[in-house]
C-alpha cells in the first residue's frame, strides 16, 4: 500500500465518519433526552438539504443564509415530531418498543413526503471551494471534505461545551437522567425533551447541509443513514452522545481501511465485524461506561 | 366528500354529451388527427418499480407507456378498440410483483403484461404468465437459465453480457486501452461486473482492478483512489448512481471514463455535476441526435413532457406499442398461445430492432447500440468504433 493510498483511505474514513458521527449524534441526543430510538434522523438529514435546495433554487437566498434557514427547518421538524407524536404517547405511558414502532412509521411517512414534494430526482449543494481538490501526500481530497471534517469537529466540541457548561444543556441532561428528581428542582422535563428532539432535528439537517455537496441527495437515502448513524451511536455508547463521534469514525476508518488492505466486497464485514466485537467486550460502548458514571 | 346538486350533476351530463358530439364531430372531420375507437377495451397490464431502488428506471418507463398507450388510442387503438393500461408498482419488490401480477391476470384480465423494470421480478412474474401463455413483454434483459425456456417472455433491453461487451468493444476498438479499472455496484453493476470478468480476455483487455460499493453508497472513494492506483487506462462504472463518477472525477485520474446505460438519464447526469463531462455513454437512444427511426418518438415525446427522453422511456413506449400491434394482428378472439407466437418474430422498435424469435428472446446485438458523450449536460454521438 502506497503513502497516498493510506492518505486517501484516511480521509475518506474521517469525511465518512463525521457523516455517521453527525447522524449518530442526533440519535445519541434523543435516546438520552426521551429513550426513544429515533428512526426519523435520517429523514432530519434529508428534508434539511432538501429545504435549503430548494431555498437556493426557487427563492434565490443567499447559500449561508439558506443554510441557516435549513438548520432551523430541522430544529422546527425535531420540535413538531415531540410535540405530535412523541409526547402523547409518553404521556399515555408507551413502551419504547411503541415509541420505536411510531419512529419506523414516521421515518416511513416522511420518505415519502419527501418523494411526493421532491420527486425521485436526486440534488445536490454547492460545495465550500467548489470542485477544489488539495493534494495531501499524493492523495487528493476535495475543499468541501475538509471543511466538514472541521465543521464536525467544531460541531462536537460545541455540543460537549453546550451540555456541560449551559444551565439549558445541564437541565437536559438532568431531566434525560433523572426525571424526577428534574422536576423537582423546577425543570420542566418535558420541555426538555421537546428540545433534545429540536437539537437532533437541527444536527441532522446540518450533516444534511454538510453531506449534500459531495453526495447526491435523494428521498429513499433517510433510512440507510439512520442505520449507519444508529450503529455509531451504540459503537461509542448510546447513553453518552459524545460515544456517538468515536463509534462513527471507527466504523468509517476499519471501511476505509478495510476496503484498501483487503478488498471492497468484504467492507459491510470488516465493519459490522468490529461492531460485535466492541459489544462483545464493551457491552456498553465505547464510552458507555463514562456515561453511566456521569461523564 | 365534495356533494354535487341535481342541477349541477344535470348541466355536467349536458355538457359531457355535448363534449362527446363535439369530439365525434371533430375526429370524423379529422380523421389524420385523431381515430375513434369504440368497444370493449383490450387491457394491458404493467408491473413497473415505481418507488424503491429501480425508481429511477421505472418511473422514465411509466412515463414512456402512458405515452404511448394515448397515442395507440388516438391513432385507433388496438383494431378499433380502445388500450388501456393498468400500471401497477412492484416497489422493487418480487413479492410485490407477484402479488400484483396475479391481481392483473385473475381478476384485470389483462390480455398482455408488461414488466417488470428489475430483473428479479422479472423472473418471478415469468413464473405465472409462461404456464398460461400470457405474453410478458420484460424490460429488463434475459437473466437466468430458466427465463430461456420461458418463450412467451420476451425482452426489450440487452442481455448483461452484451452490455460487457459494448463497453468492452469501445475499449478496444476506439480507445486502445488494455488495462481497465472497474467499479461497479452490487446491484445491477455486479451482473454486469460478472459479464466484463468473463469475456474480457476475449477482447484481449485486463481488468486490472474491480473494486465494488453497495447501492446507494454515499462515498466509494477509497474504491476510486485503488483504481487510480493500479495505474488504467480507462475506468468503467457500472452503477445506478452518480456518486462514483464524482468521486473518480474528484481524483483527478485522467483516463476516460465509461459508464452504463442504468446511469446514463438526464436525472444523474444533473446529479454527477461537473464530473459527467466527458462520460462515454453504451446507450441506445442520444435524444439531441436520434436515429432516423427515433425522430418521430423523441419529438411526440418533447411534446408531451417538455424534456428529451432516454433509453427507460423508449424502452416502456416500445413495450406497448408493440404489445399492442401484436394484439391487433392477432385480432380480439385469439387465445393467449396465438398473441404468444405472434409476438415471436422481428419487430421494430425506437429502442432497436428486436428479433423475439431469437433464442435470448431478444435478438439485440452489438450493432443495436449507439455511443454518446457527455458535453455541457447533453449527450453528443461518437462514432461507431472501427475494428
Amino acid at each position: 500500500m502506497t503513502a497516498a493510498l493510506f492518505v486517501q483511505a484516511l480521509f475518506a474514513g474521517l469525511t465518512n465518519g463525521f457523516v455517521y458521527a453527525l447522524v449518530g449524534l442526533g440519535i445519541a441526543v434523543i435516546f438520552k433526552g426521551s429513550r426513544t430510538v429515533n428512526v426519523v434522523q435520517g429523514e432530519f438529514v434529508v428534508i434539511g438539504a432538501l429545504v435549503v435546495v430548494g431555498l437556493l433554487d426557487a427563492a434565490g437566498l443567499p447559500y449561508p443564509v439558506a443554510a441557516l434557514a435549513g438548520i432551523v427547518g430541522g430544529l422546527l421538524l425535531g420540535s413538531f415530531t415531540e410535540v405530535a407524536f412523541i409526547r402523547p404517547l409518553i404521556r399515555r405511558r408507551a413502551g419504547e418498543d411503541a415509541l420505536l414502532l411510531v419512529s419506523i412509521g414516521l421515518a416511513v411517512a416522511m420518505s415519502a413526503a419527501v418523494l411526493y414534494v421532491a420527486g425521485r430526482g436526486s440534488y445536490l449543494l454547492p460545495a465550500v471551494g467548489g470542485n477544489a481538490v488539495v493534494n495531501l501526500a499524493g492523495a487528493t481530497v476535495r475543499v468541501h471534505a475538509l471543511f466538514l471534517i472541521a465543521s464536525g469537529a467544531a460541531l462536537v466540541l460545541g455540543l460537549a461545551w453546550f451540555f456541560r457548561h449551559t444551565m439549558l444543556g445541564l437541565s437536559m441532561m438532568a431531566a434525560a437522567m433523572e426525571p424526577d428528581g428534574a422536576t423537582v428542582t423546577g425543570i420542566d422535563t418535558e420541555r426538555m425533551r421537546t428540545l433534545t428532539f429540536a437539537l437532533g432535528g437541527a444536527l441532522g439537517a446540518a450533516a444534511g447541509i454538510l453531506v449534500a455537496p459531495l453526495t447526491e441527495v435523494n428521498y429513499q437515502m433517510g433510512l440507510a443513514l439512520t442505520l449507519k448513524g444508529f450503529a455509531a451511536a451504540v459503537l461509542g455508547g448510546l447513553a453518552n452522545p459524545l460515544g456517538a463521534v468515536a463509534g462513527g469514525i471507527l466504523i468509517a476508518m476499519v471501511e476505509a481501511f478495510g476496503i484498501v488492505f483487503i478488498a471492497s466486497g468484504y467492507k459491510n464485514v470488516f465493519a459490522m465485524s468490529v461492531l460485535i466485537l466492541v459489544m462483545v467486550l464493551l457491552p456498553n460502548g465505547l464510552l458507555g461506561r463514562r456515561a453511566r458514571a456521569g461523564g | 366528500m365534495r356533494r354535487i346538486s341535481c342541477g349541477a350533476r344535470r348541466r355536467r351530463v349536458l355538457l359531457l354529451i355535448a363534449g362527446m358530439a363535439l369530439s365525434t364531430a371533430g375526429a370524423a372531420s379529422a380523421p389524420a388527427r385523431a381515430q375513434a375507437t369504440s368497444g370493449e377495451p383490450v387491457t394491458i397490464g404493467a408491473i413497473l418499480s415505481v418507488t424503491g431502488p429501480v425508481a429511477g428506471v421505472g418511473q422514465p418507463e411509466r412515463d414512456g407507456a402512458l405515452l404511448a398507450e394515448k397515442i395507440v388510442n388516438a391513432s385507433g387503438g388496438v383494431g378499433g378498440r380502445p388500450l388501456k393500461l393498468v400500471i401497477e408498482d412492484d416497489a422493487s419488490n418480487p413479492d410485490t410483483a407477484i402479488s400484483k401480477a396475479t391481481g392483473l391476470i385473475r381478476s384485470t384480465k389483462v390480455r398482455a403484461l408488461i414488466g417488470s423494470s428489475n430483473l428479479p421480478s422479472t423472473v418471478a412474474i415469468g413464473g405465472l404468465t409462461d404456464p398460461i401463455r400470457l405474453p410478458q413483454a420484460a424490460l429488463s434483459g434475459i437473466g437466468p437459465a430458466v427465463e430461456a425456456k420461458r418463450t412467451c417472455v420476451v425482452h426489450l433491453l440487452a442481455p448483461q453480457e452484451l452490455n460487457a461487451r459494448a463497453a468492452l468493444t469501445y475499449v478496444r476498438d476506439a480507445l486502445k486501452a488494455k488495462r481497465v479499472g472497474l467499479l461497479h455496484d452490487s446491484g445491477y453493476g455486479q451482473a454486469v461486473a460478472n459479464s466484463l470478468k468473463a469475456v474480457a480476455p476475449e477482447y484481449g483487455v485486463e481488468l486490472a482492478q474491480v473494486e465494488k460499493f453497495e447501492i446507494g453508497a454515499t462515498d466509494v472513494s477509497a474504491q476510486a483512489a485503488k483504481v487510480k492506483n493500479a495505474g488504467v487506462d480507462v475506468v468503467v462504472i457500472v452503477a445506478s448512481s452518480a456518486t462514483p463518477f464524482r468521486n473518480v472525477h474528484d481524483l483527478r485520474i485522467g483516463v476516460p471514463v465509461i459508464g452504463s446505460i442504468a446511469s446514463s438519464s438526464y436525472d444523474y447526469v444533473r446529479a454527477m455535476g461537473e464530473a459527467a463531462e466527458g462520460v462515454i455513454f453504451p446507450e441506445f437512444l442520444i435524444a439531441e441526435d436520434p436515429l432516423p427511426h427515433q425522430v418521430k418518438f423523441v419529438a411526440t415525446f418533447k411534446e408531451a413532457y417538455g424534456r428529451l427522453p432516454k433509453n427507460y422511456e423508449a424502452a416502456g413506449w416500445d413495450a406497448v406499442n408493440l404489445l399492442a400491434k401484436v394484439l391487433a394482428e392477432a385480432g380480439p378472439e385469439a387465445d393467449n398461445a396465438a398473441v404468444c407466437a405472434a409476438l415471436r418474430k422481428p419487430l421494430r422498435g425506437v429502442l432497436a430492432t428486436y428479433d423475439f424469435s431469437a433464442p435470448d428472446m431478444t435478438g439485440l446485438g452489438l450493432s443495436s447500440f449507439s455511443y454518446s458523450q457527455v458535453k455541457n449536460g447533453s449527450f453528443v454521438r461518437l462514432p461507431l468504433p472501427a475494428r
